[in-house]
């Protein structure tokens, strides 16, 4: 390049041209300066609102606060369920800290083996960022303290009170309330109750079985709000305390169930397997319904393990099971009165004599007595009080099956009753319309099947409450009683049981079968006369055995149970009703495999609860203690007069203790 | 002292009067936006002079003495310069390319072992000292329409397409920005000029969809739509705005901010750091700090305007061109008008590559301003 020889024109032309284009460079950045701070204006001035609405949702934010579970309350207000504190530790991911080395640290505070890291772990994998999942329940004071001072180097971990649901009587009420148990991925709808999101917090529990799961919805409760300040990756910085929306506590529900009977009845029933059921006569209210073996409720909240929930659901008793109304059993002998009343309705006189003769001889086999000499001419009234069963065999092959099962109907069996939660099995009545359309393989009633079915075997199963409520309604002797269970949900009575149609059976024919369930329990000879002694005074108890076998005894030389498995022994029933004058409470008692009879394996248990029922019941007791009738105390000298006057002792029979 | 002092050559070279003719003003405004920055980096710290706030105060006293001694320099030692330092920002470029540092995905970085640098950012103020330098000694009729074009087009597509590699593509338009604005300020044909326009826009889809990265790719995508994915990376842009809206007219508040605060603001004392300030102190801060950029471009334009050399008054108007496309681009960005590219706020940002980027061309203009009579040959010998 040679040596640029620039004239002074051309100097100045350039420097114009320079000059010139750097207004424009200058009105160039103005403009854009002039643009940022139109847009800046836009932004500020005209769209501030919006986005400081934006700015408030980034920065605070609700976080669900799970309310009380409602309480579970028997009739007079003792607390069946509820909530007590639970440390609990929680642990958020965030995308940044790995939980896996969190894990390992808190390993050091609280007992986090290698397994419950990997199960945790899994579980961190399905949990979005921010959503605590909880470590461990249940910490001792020591641990929650021991973490907390730790927390500010953990900002993720979060050790913090939340509730847990407790059963204060373990098992005596499992079958009844259920538990509650975590939410499964089953558990969550698109829509409706559960489809909110609470049902993902950790401190939530759901009901899984009982009155828990039936009234769920009212138990809840609703949800509460915490109004915190938090970072952008959601970290909580502070609790605003005045945007708080408190959480309601559930509603309560009051069951008629009662504390001490339901106790007395899970003590009497030992390790046996069965059903005792209490209902009132009157009003129809459960009292007492115990399934037994049974289980703690509590266990299963905080989460059975694999080896606890095979050892509950292996065991040959099946704790599992609600035996007072999914179980369902042959009644035996305490069918007779169903047996009883539709002949009775059916033009049949009772005061017909039927021989016995420890047999009967009928279709090519006989039929045997449980009495092996036999009863000799038999009555009804006889029958019911002996538990005859050649009576029984006879009227009821008279009968055919239709009569009796329409009796049974109209007694509860047969049916399921709306008493507020699932899990009841209706069981079997027979007639030649259920065998025709039940039974494929034979579908034609025969002269058999009758006889069986006067005496509670075969084609009939009933269950523990259809037991109580058969008992309940012939007690009653007008009504055709509902039982119920749940008294009132959050204060709102429940309807009654007793608003229901009469009993289709003339009051004659009743009171002649109840006379029979009185001689059983009062006659010298009645079956389970010794084991019905309340020991009360004149409050008296009238009751029907019953022993259902589960094998065919033909061929076996002795009934004894003695020396068969446990699965083969018979099943032992006893139904009652008391007091004798005026019904209050009936009672059901199942005994399974008892391999006893219906009067020694079962009554005397009936009897025990049924004293229980009797004793807490202020007019029955006011009845027992009938005070002496002592002279006018007016013109007595004062007190000094006489200071160490024998006091006259209360009525022997008002001691419950006292022996008999 | 007078300005008449300049135009002796024997007075002017004395170091007390070349102290006394850097633009004071200028100075004062450089502070108070070095300030403002680390205002806003001790409010985000949480009321800390810890980790930004004090090193950026120390870094800019450090570049303003840096700056001031660069004053200082004759214009005609940047003249004669001019080449070298550009030849060596491509050197460096090309070794870059060869050796340099791969850090997130792109290779900026040159480890010297006693100091690792990024060229490009020599290259920002080489192109200008050197299109100074080419076009001092071009005729006005070859400046605006000649073959001679195609040599600062060479020295502007090399570095340009080097850096771009890199790839570095805010960097790379920077330089290619600044050198097509000394071209035009040098008298470029206006026919050239809107050719060229429309050749960018016409080029620019098929840039965005064929040559681009996939992330550069989806940044300009998510600027076009930046609610489609608001918490991916439509996040920047969105929260940027919801800081500076929610600030409104007063400001919440010095550090108050929840945006900042709360660190919803991503790159909140950097790139972010006019929401940061838009947030805490409203419209009325944001606007007296934008005064104060234009006053800053204003006080420079009028240094380049008062030069009596052509090189002089191109390579101040170039320095101001960067300072402002810097002002330009990342405050579009930060308001949700421009594709989040890494533009940092300069002088209110940290980071130490750009301020001294920054003040060595301010640095450079100063010493124009100084030696605004000093008259410029391109002769041998003139100097060195």
């Amino acid at each position: 390049m040679s040596e640029p020889s620039i004239f002074f024109s051309e100097v100045n032309e350039r420097q114009g041209t320079f000059h010139r284009r750097s207004f424009l460079l200058g009105g160039f950045a103005g403009a854009g300066m002039l643009a940022l701070g139109g847009r800046l204006a836009h932004l500020q001035i005209l769209e501030a609102q919006r986005y400081e609405k934006l700015s408030a949702s980034n920065q605070f934010n609700f976080r669900l606060v799970p309310p009380p579970r409602g309480l579970i309350v028997d009739r007079n207000g003792e607390v069946l369920a509820t909530n007590r504190p639970n440390f609990r530790l929680l642990v958020v991911k965030d995308g940044v800290h790995e939980p896996g080395a969190t894990l390992k640290t808190l390993a050091h505070f609280v007992p986090l083996d290698d397994d419950r890291q990997a199960r945790l772990m899994r579980e961190f994998e399905r949990t979005p960022n921010q959503r605590p999942v909880s470590v461990m329940e249940d910490m001792t004071w020591e641990q929650f303290s021991a973490i907390n001072i730790r927390a500010p180097e953990m900002p993720h971990v979060t050790a913090d009170m939340g509730e847990v649901r407790v059963y204060p009587y373990g098992g005596a009420f499992a079958h009844v309330i259920g538990y509650v148990a975590k939410v499964n991925r089953e558990d969550l709808t698109e829509t409706g109750p559960n489809s909110e999101s609470i049902l993902l917090h950790p401190g939530f529990r759901i009901g899984r079985q009982g009155v828990e799961k039936a009234f769920d919805l009212d138990l809840r409760g609703r949800t509460g709000a915490k109004k915190v300040e938090v970072d952008a990756r959601g970290r909580e910085i502070r609790h605003d305390q005045d945007g708080d929306i408190p959480a309601q506590a559930g509603k309560t529900v009051e069951l008629t169930l009662d504390v001490d009977i339901q106790n007395r009845a899970l003590e009497v029933m030992g390790d046996e397997s069965g059903a005792i059921v209490v209902m009132d006569c009157r009003s129809g209210d459960l009292l007492c319904m115990v399934s037994t073996p049974s289980f703690d409720a509590n266990r299963f909240v905080r989460g059975l393990s694999t080896a606890e929930y095979r050892a509950l659901a292996d065991y040959e008793r099946r704790p599992l099971l609600d035996k007072a109304m999914s179980g369902t059993y042959p009644p035996g002998s305490t069918f007779k009165m169903t047996t009883a009343l539709a002949a009775l309705s059916a033009g049949i006189n009772p005061e017909e004599r039927i021989n016995c003769s420890g047999g009967w001889y009928f279709g090519g086999r006989t039929w045997r007595c449980w009495r092996h000499g036999g009863h000799g001419p038999q009555n009804m009234h006889d029958a019911i009080k002996n538990s005859c069963d050649v009576y029984f065999y006879q009227v009821a092959l008279r009968m055919g099956p239709d009569p009796i099962a329409r009796a049974a109907k109209a007694l509860g069996f047969g049916q399921t009753f709306d008493i507020g939660i699932p899990g009841q099995r209706s069981g079997v009545v027979g007639s030649t319309e259920w065998k025709r359309t039940q039974v494929k393989r034979d579908p034609t009633w025969h002269p058999g099947d009758s006889v069986s079915y006067g005496i509670g075997q075969g084609y009939v199963a009933v269950n523990g409450l259809q037991l109580a409520v058969m008992t309940a309604r012939l007690a009653n002797g007008r009504k055709q009683l509902n039982p119920r269970l749940v008294k009132s949900v959050g204060g709102v009575e429940m309807p009654p049981g007793d608003e229901v149609p009469p009993l289709p059976f003339s009051t004659e024919h009743l009171d002649y079968v109840r006379a029979g369930m009185i001689s059983v329990a009062n006659d010298r000879s009645g079956t389970a006369y010794r084991q019905s002694q309340l020991g009360l005074g004149d409050v008296m108890m009238a009751g029907k055995t019953g022993t259902a076998q589960v094998r065919s005894y033909d061929g076996v030389a002795s009934r004894s149970s003695d020396s068969v498995r446990w699965g083969l022994k018979d099943h032992n029933l006893y139904v009652a009703f008391a007091p004798i004058d005026e019904p209050r409470y009936a009672i059901s008692v199942i005994i399974q495999h008892g391999g006893k009879g219906g009067a020694t394996a079962a009554a005397p248990r009936a009897r025990e609860v049924m004293r229980v029922a009797l004793l807490k019941d202020p007019e029955i007791r006011a009845r027992i203690e009938r005070p002496l009738p002592m002279p006018d105390v007016s013109d007595v000298p004062p007190v000094g007069a006489a200071p160490d006057a024998p006091v006259e002792g209360p009525p022997l029979a008002a001691d419950p203790a006292a022996p008999t | 002292m007078t300005v008449s002092a300049l135009t002796r050559p024997g007075e002017r070279d004395r170091l007390v009067v070349k102290f006394t003719q850097i633009d004071w003003t200028f100075v004062i405004a450089l502070c108070l936006l070095a300030g403002t920055g680390s205002l806003m980096m001790f409010s985000v710290a949480g009321s800390s002079w810890e980790p930004w706030a004090g090193a950026h105060l120390f870094r800019f006293g450090f570049c303003l003495i840096l700056m001031i001694a660069l004053a200082l320099f004759d214009v005609r030692v940047w003249f004669a310069l001019a080449y070298p330092i550009y030849g060596l920002g491509l050197v460096l470029l090309v070794a870059v390319e060869l050796f340099g540092d791969t850090r997130m995905g792109a290779t900026r970085w040159l480890d010297l072992g006693f100091i690792s640098f990024q060229p490009s950012e020599v290259m920002k103020v080489g192109i200008v000292l050197a299109l100074a330098r080419f076009y001092h000694g071009v005729s006005a009729d070859k400046a605006r329409l000649s073959w001679w074009l195609l040599i600062p087009a060479l020295m502007i597509g090399a570095p340009v397409l080097l850096v771009a590699h890199q790839p570095d593509l805010g960097t790379a338009m920077l330089i290619a920005l600044t050198g097509g604005a000394i071209v035009v300020l040098a008298g470029l044909s206006w026919r050239i000029i809107a050719a060229a326009a429309l050749a960018f826009i016409v080029a620019v889809p098929p840039m965005v969809m064929f040559v681009m990265h996939d992330y550069q790719r989806k940044r300009v995508l998510t600027f076009l739509n930046p609610e489609s994915d608001p918490s991916g990376s439509g996040y920047h842009i969105l929260q940027s705005k919801i800081a500076l809206g929610s600030g409104g007219f007063f400001g919440k508040g010095y550090g108050l901010g929840s945006q900042s605060q709360l660190n919803f603001l991503p790159e909140k004392h950097t790139d972010f750091i006019f929401a940061t300030l838009a947030e805490e102190f409203g419209f009325l801060g944001c606007a007296s700090v934008l005064a104060i950029f234009a006053a800053v471009i204003f006080m420079a334009l009028r240094t380049a305007a008062l030069a009596h050399s052509h090189f002089g008054r191109l390579a101040a108007s170039g320095v101001t061109a960067t300072f402002t496309l810097y002002v330009l681009i990342n405050g579009a960005m930060v308001m949700g008008l421009a594709p989040v590219v890494g533009v940092p706020m300069p002088l209110l940002s940290y980071g130490g590559t750009v301020m001294q980027t920054v003040m060595i061309g301010f640095g450079l203009v100063q010493s124009v301003r100084v030696h605004r009579y000093t008259e410029v040959t391109s002769g041998k010998g003139a100097f060195v």
